[in-house]
Parts: structure tokens; sequence; C-alpha cells
């Protein structure tokens, strides 16, 4: 056993008294304020409440950022797959100047900018009649859970992009020439070489989105009309119109579930490979 | 042009460039079919870029690369049907050792148990019984690149590509492996190009060395050949001949009469470039004699013994000859500042005449 050291302590007591005040307080109060009455003692009434009016609303984020991250999933592979495995010098050197670009635009930025891109009227649509692709009259509106999910989905692909094509790269290159040498196709290098090695990496890029997708007030808000919308918007809602704090914190409290089983799954699987090494 | 349909391997006038600097100038090289070929050279001289060349990793800038007679210079590495072993061997860490050994098997569509029976052939022929469900990351370097052997060859291919596999391994299963890959090949008949930069190594394994400097090909030969008759300084140097002296050779009667500075002239009938030479040798042709012999067809350095080691069957001594310093075994002892003759045999020497050796790049 080793002396607990005072002066080792005080060192770290600066974060710890941040983690303190700033996590573990309102997390705290918040709990309380969700399992309770104003009366006192332990009841699930908030819970109840926030099931019996945002059930949908509940399913939707948790189908939205699902499919956010399965697609940020795809498109990260796809671009950092190319930026390792790929021949053509030019496609890779315009890739790796432009994937990272919306990593420096905020979520409210991005969702304005979604707004005008998306909409009836929008860019998107505009270009697309201009190019005689589609008609003026076949033109609709992205901006509802489509429009939600492309914003978190462009704004996080060069975020799990940047991790993994730092581990792609960081793999021993011969892994890849041994897969090709024997008759592997690059896609198949990709998918039975190159992936199983990055997993890790991958995997903590896709939960790390998770949760952040999961707390996004703006994109919703900004996007996406509000019904369904997403907890975020109803824990604003809650809050600014009523004053319902119990009923805001009981649904953080599910938030704090859902990204807690992503944190679950994430650290299981860690543990397991640590097992296996 | 010109090489056989036949050859395993035909290189044509092949050019590589990384950008604009060119490693390959124009190299040619036929090896046949169940040869077993050593790429000699030290670091930076293309050995390396010419085999990835052969295998498809680097894109020649210019030239044929010719299999079996099926041109594959534009062709992607998968469509080569080729086998490789890596020097970091290579292995992919999240597959068992079948996993590994049974890949190329996979992609060529064989059913799963016919990977599993033909994997354990491999693997007990390399002596590897057993260790099919293992992770590869729990296995020995020997064991590691027995296996990356093991994978190379499980696709039986006609051309395997060796690109240093033995430089991480430790001396004793370098040895071991060295000769398993050579008997492999014997029993199996398959065509070896080995890029290596140790001399041993490539003498013991190669039927035909290549020796390459600068990204030319500096000679090609048996291994014999190469080493007793190199063409120039610098392969006579890069197989061990690092040490050099100036001669004069001026003709006298029928042969022709050899002078060296502060030594004994001696005449020989050899046939040997006139004018001023530079001879390379190795120290094991050198022997010690009497600081006054004089023999025919050998010179003599008069100089004194100023170190002596033992290391074992004989003595080992440093002997200076002015102000230049030759190593020499010999079998009998000799006090240490004894006058001493360094003798040369004129026919264990590598002689270039010294005006085109001017500018050459030693190794």
């Amino acid at each position: 056993m080793t002396r607990p050291s005072f002066f080792g302590l005080i060192l770290i007591a600066p974060a710890l008294a941040m983690i303190a005040a700033l996590f573990l307080y309102p997390l705290g109060f918040s709990l309380t304020s969700a399992f309770t009455v104003p009366g006192g003692g332990f009841s699930l009434t908030h819970f109840e409440k926030a099931i019996d009016l945002y059930s949908t609303d509940i399913l939707f984020t948790l189908f939205i950022v699902i499919t956010s991250t399965l697609l940020t999933a795809l498109f990260s592979i796809a671009i950092a797959g190319t930026l390792t495995l790929g021949e053509t010098p030019w496609l890779i050197s315009s890739l790796r100047f432009l994937y990272r670009w919306p990593l420096f635009i905020p979520f409210i930025v991005a969702a304005q900018c979604m707004r005008t891109f998306l909409a009836k009227n929008g860019l998107m649509n505009n270009s697309f009649v201009a190019m005689g692709i589609m008609e003026p009259l076949q033109a609709t509106s992205f901006l509802d859970w489509r429009g939600i999910i492309i914003t978190f989905v462009w704004k996080q692909v060069p975020f799990v992009t940047l991790m993994l094509a730092g581990a792609m790269a960081s793999i021993d290159r011969a892994t890849i020439e041994a897969g090709r040498n024997l008759g592997a196709s690059r896609l198949r290098v990709l998918i039975e070489i190159v992936l199983p090695q990055v997993a890790q990496t991958l995997l903590v890029g896709l939960v790390l989105s998770f949760v952040t997708m999961l707390s996004v007030l703006s994109v919703p808000m900004m996007v996406a009309g509000s019904q369904p919308t997403m907890m975020t918007v109803d824990m604003a809602f809650r809050i600014n119109s009523y004053g319902d704090y119990a009923t805001a914190n009981a649904l953080g409290v599910i938030s704090y579930a859902i990204a807690g089983a992503v944190a679950w799954i994430y650290l299981r699987h860690n543990v397991k490979r640590e097992i296996a090494a | 042009m010109g090489a056989p349909v036949s050859a395993a391997i035909a290189i044509d006038s092949l050019h590589v460039s990384y950008g604009n600097q060119r490693v390959l100038h124009g190299v040619d090289l036929t090896v046949a079919p169940g040869e077993f070929i050593a790429i000699l050279g030290s670091s930076g001289c293309g050995k390396t870029t010419l085999l990835r060349t052969i295998a498809g990793f680097q894109k020649a800038s210019q030239g044929a690369i010719r299999l079996f007679g099926r041109d594959v210079v534009n062709m992607p590495p998968e469509k080569r049907g080729m086998a490789m072993m890596f020097q970091s061997y290579a292995l992919w860490p999240h597959m068992t050792v079948l996993g590994n050994v049974g890949y190329g098997l996979r992609l060529r569509g064989v059913a799963k148990d016919e990977i599993r029976t033909r994997v354990a052939t491999i693997l007990k022929m390399l002596n590897l019984s057993g260790l099919e469900d293992r992770k590869v990351t729990n296995l020995s370097g020997g064991q590691r690149q027995r296996v990356a052997l093991g994978r190379a060859l499980a696709i039986e291919p006609e051309i395997l590509l060796l690109d240093e596999p033995l430089s991480n391994l430790d001396a004793k299963v370098r040895l071991q492996l060295r000769s398993e890959i050579k008997s492999l090949q014997n029993r199996l008949g398959f065509t070896a190009v080995h890029v290596t930069h140790d001399r041993e190594e490539a003498m013991t394994m190669a039927d035909r060395i290549v020796v390459m400097d600068a990204g030319k090909i500096a000679q090609i030969g048996s291994p014999k050949e190469v080493f007793d008759h190199p063409n120039s300084p610098f392969v006579a140097s890069f197989m061990g001949a690092e040490n050099t002296i100036g001669l004069d050779i001026r003709t006298s009667g029928a042969g022709v009469e050899v002078a060296v500075a502060h030594g004994n002239p001696t005449s020989w009938d050899g046939a040997v470039p006139l004018g001023p030479v530079t001879a390379y040798f190795r120290d094991d042709v050198a022997s010690l004699d009497g600081p006054d012999a004089r023999i025919d067809g050998s010179i003599i350095l008069p100089g004194r013994i100023t170190q002596r080691t033992y290391p074992g069957g004989h003595y080992r001594y440093v002997v200076a000859i002015n102000d230049r310093h030759f190593t020499v075994t010999d079998d009998h002892y000799h006090e240490l500042d004894d006058a001493v003759g360094l003798r040369l045999p004129l026919a264990s020497l590598h002689l270039f005449p010294t005006d085109t050796i001017k500018g050459e790049n030693h190794a």
C-alpha cells in the first residue's frame, strides 16, 4: 500500500472541484428533481408524464440519432478508405482538403445553412432543377427528419473520418499490401483487413458522435418542424414555456440512460478486447 | 526484347520514379521458372523498388514486366497472382493462424472444410501443426514469419517474392528459416525473387545473384561467379573485397611485372590489365610471410604487426604497412612489432585500371 499523499490530493483538487461543481452537482440535482415530488419523497410521476407526452419524440430521437450514426459510419469509412487505399492522387488530395471543413462550423450555423440549402425553393432543389434532373413541381422540402439527419451526418462525418483516417494511416501498410498481393480487391481489403484493425477507433468516434447528436438543440429546432421532434427541443420547451423542470429532468435522465447504454456497449467491447489481448 | 516466352519473369528496360526522382534506370532481368534469384545491394540502390514494381505496388514509368509471357506492367497487384513475404511479417492481427494462412484460398472461393485441410497440410510442412486457432499476436517472431510463409505458399504461387523477410529475426531462427525456404523451394519448384542486403544470405540461398547499384544492375551471375570475378570495383567491394592497394603493371618478357610502392615487385604470367591498377581484396586472401620473401605470382608488402587477437582456431593480426593497416589471419604465433611480409597472391586480387575507377560510386 502506498501512503495517500496529501500533496497529490491538493494537485488534483481543482480538477475534482470542477467536476463536482459543474457536473456532479447538476447531475445530482436533476436526478433528485426527476425522482421526487414537490412534497418530498420518491416518485415516478415525472417519468410517467414525460413518457405520456413525449414517447413518440423519444423514439423519434432514437431513430434520428441511430440512423445518423450509421450513415456517419458509412460515409466516414468510404472517405477514410479512399484516403488510405485510393490510387488517384488528385482525388485523394482534394478529398483530404475538403472533408474537414464542416468540423469548423458550429451546429447552429450548419443548421442555418441547411435551412436555405434544403428548403423547397432552396439551393439543392434549384440546382437539381437547373441541371434538369428534376421538374420544379417535384421539388419538396427536406426540412423534416431528413434535414436533421443530413445536417448531423454532414457535421459528424469529418470528425469520425479524421479519427478513422488517422488510425488507418498508422496500421502497417504491408498488411494492406499482403492482402492485395494474395488477390483481394481494394474494397475487400478495406472491409476484411483495414476496418477490423481500426474498429476500436471507429467505435470511439461513433460513440462520441452519438452522444453529441443526442444533445444538440439547435438543429432539430431550426431544421425541422415541431411534430415530432427531438428530446432536447422538448426539454427546452418544458422549461421555457412551463417552468416545468421536473419533466425536463425526467427527459434528461432518459437521455443519460440512452447515452449510458451506448457508453456501456463501448466499455464492454473494450474490456473484452483487453481480456483477449 | 527477346526474352523467351517461357521465362517466369522477364523485365525489359524498366524505369521507375518517385515523383521527379528516378529510382530505377532501365533494368533488364530474366528469371527462369523454378530459379531462385537474390537481389543484393546497399540501402537505396532500388532493390526493394524493383521487387515492389514486380509485385505491382509501385508503378513503372517505362518498360515491361512479363510473367510467363503475360504483360502485367499496368495490372493492379491483386491480378498478378504472385505471393509475397514482407520484412514486417504483415500478418493480420485480427485473424487467427488459420484465417491468415487460409485467406488466399478464401479469396479463391475454396470451401471452408477444404481450406482447413489444406492449411493443416501447410502448417505441418512448416512445423506449426495445431496452431490453427492461435492468434498471430501470440506467436514468436520465427513462428510469425513461418505463418507468413505458409500464407504465401497456400495459394500455390508460381512466383514468390521475398522482401527481406529474414532481417527482423534473430540469427539462429534466420539460419533455420533460410534453409527451410530453400528446401521448400526445391520441393515445390516455385520461382523466387529474394531482396536482401545480407551477402551471405544471398550467396547461400540463390541460384543467381543480381547486384544492384544506384538503380541499375551492376552484375548478374552465380554466387561463385559474382564472388570470384566481380566485374567492377563496386561489386568487388560489395562482395567483401574492401581493401585496396595501388599497383603498377608493365609487360616484361612473356608475362608482366607487377610493381607496388614500398613492396617487392614480382613477375606473373596471368591475364591482367596493364598500367596503373587498383587491386581489391578480402582479408582472407592475405597471409603472412618473411619481409624479404620473393614469390612469383604474389606481392609481398613488408610491415610490422601492431595487434594480435585470438578469435579461436587461428590468430588474427593487424599489420601496419606505412600508414595503412590490414587485417590478416595466420596459424602461427608472432610477437607484436615483428617485421613480416603481407603476401597477396595476384590470382586472388580483383584488378581494375585506376583511371576508370575515378568517379565511380563506392559502397
